[in-house]
């Protein structure tokens, strides 16, 4: 589907760390992930500014380690205030589908 | 500021600068101008955080793939940019602080 | 004793030396830019010279690299200098100064990357 980026926005940072939670993983692999999804646009560049505002806010578990070709990868993991975080966007994800299913349906 | 501060500080940005250099060209335009708008928009922890190595760092990875640098962080270098510094305090926000602190402290 | 001395207390002048220090080895265009950079800053600087130190160190650096690549100091600042400042310091206007900012980001990457040929 086309157009997304914007719709995408506050939402990509939820994707990411259901990404995380499943299992320990680097940039490149999410973006593969979420292209397989069905989100083509997404780039390396987008998942990399969320990584590392993830990394800033310490909701990851940041570690290096070395790649095959070219330098090493850093590999991210869910922390205890990461869980708790994504805990909290699948609670407002819920309410904001379920509101806006209602206003679909016609308000009942 | 020490002076020895200031002399590894020196260092590593020759180190840092060195590292630019060796990027292929579409690169290094792309990280040149990046630089640029970033200095104007002033993140405070820009020069001496983790910022700038991290994105040399991110780039040296891209193209280890082989990729070119748009394909990387797609073609709104601006928002790449925007998306990195999200959530940070820029000099701006610390000065404008700096004034609107001054009446209140004038009232006491 | 001079200007910013008395507005911002001494301890502020050893790094003010050093800013001018390092805007002596600036190129005259530059040097014209950097001046007229303070004329518009420091007026509003009373008390808060502190916090605008680092607004004009960022400055400062954005010229000296620039400089070293041999840039206009036009290409770098536009016309409008004033504005400029203002975006620096986050004053009124400063979020239009900061699209504006980012237009010319990305067309100079589209410009540059279009001379690299493909």
């Amino acid at each position: 589907m086309e157009d997304l980026t914007e719709m995408l926005k506050g939402t990509l940072e939820g994707c990411v760390l259901q990404i995380i939670a499943s299992e320990e993983t680097y940039g490149y692999a999410i973006t593969r992930q979420l292209n397989e999804l069905g989100f083509a646009d997404v780039v390396e560049g987008t998942v990399y500014t969320i990584l590392l505002r993830l990394e800033r806010n310490r909701l990851v578990q940041v570690s290096k380690r070395p790649s095959g070709v070219g330098p090493p990868r850093k590999f991210y993991a869910l922390n205890e205030a990461g869980r708790e975080e994504l805990n909290k966007f699948w609670a407002k994800w819920q309410y904001l589908s379920s509101r806006i299913d209602k206003l679909k349906e016609g308000g009942r | 500021m020490g002076i020895q501060d200031i002399i590894e500080g020196k260092k590593q940005w020759r180190a840092h600068t060195a590292r630019v250099k060796a990027l292929p060209a579409d690169y290094r335009i792309v990280y040149k101008e990046m630089q640029k708008y970033l200095f104007k928009v002033g993140p405070v922890d820009l020069p001496d955080g983790p910022l700038l190595p991290g994105i040399v760092d991110f780039f040296e990875e891209g193209v280890a793939a082989g990729k070119g640098v748009l394909e990387l962080i797609g073609s709104d270098v601006a928002a790449f940019c925007d998306g990195l510094i999200q959530d940070t305090r820029t000099y701006a926000d610390v000065y404008q602080e700096s004034i609107s602190a001054q009446p209140g402290t004038a009232d006491k | 004793m001079n200007f910013w001395e008395t507005i911002t207390g001494s301890d502020l002048t050893r790094e003010w030396k050093a800013f001018e220090a390092r805007a002596e080895t600036l190129p005259d265009d530059y040097r014209a830019a950097w001046d007229q950079i303070k004329h518009y800053l420091i007026p509003q600087g009373d008390f808060t010279g502190r916090s605008l130190m680092p607004i004009l160190d960022a400055a400062l650096g954005l010229l000296e690299e620039t400089a070293a690549e041999g840039q206009s100091v036009q290409e770098v600042l536009g016309d409008d200098v004033q504005g400029f400042c203002t975006a620096l310091t986050g004053g009124h206007g400063a979020r239009t100064y900061r699209d504006r900012w980012r237009e010319q980001l990305n067309r100079n990457v589209a410009r540059k990357l279009s001379r690299l040929g493909g």
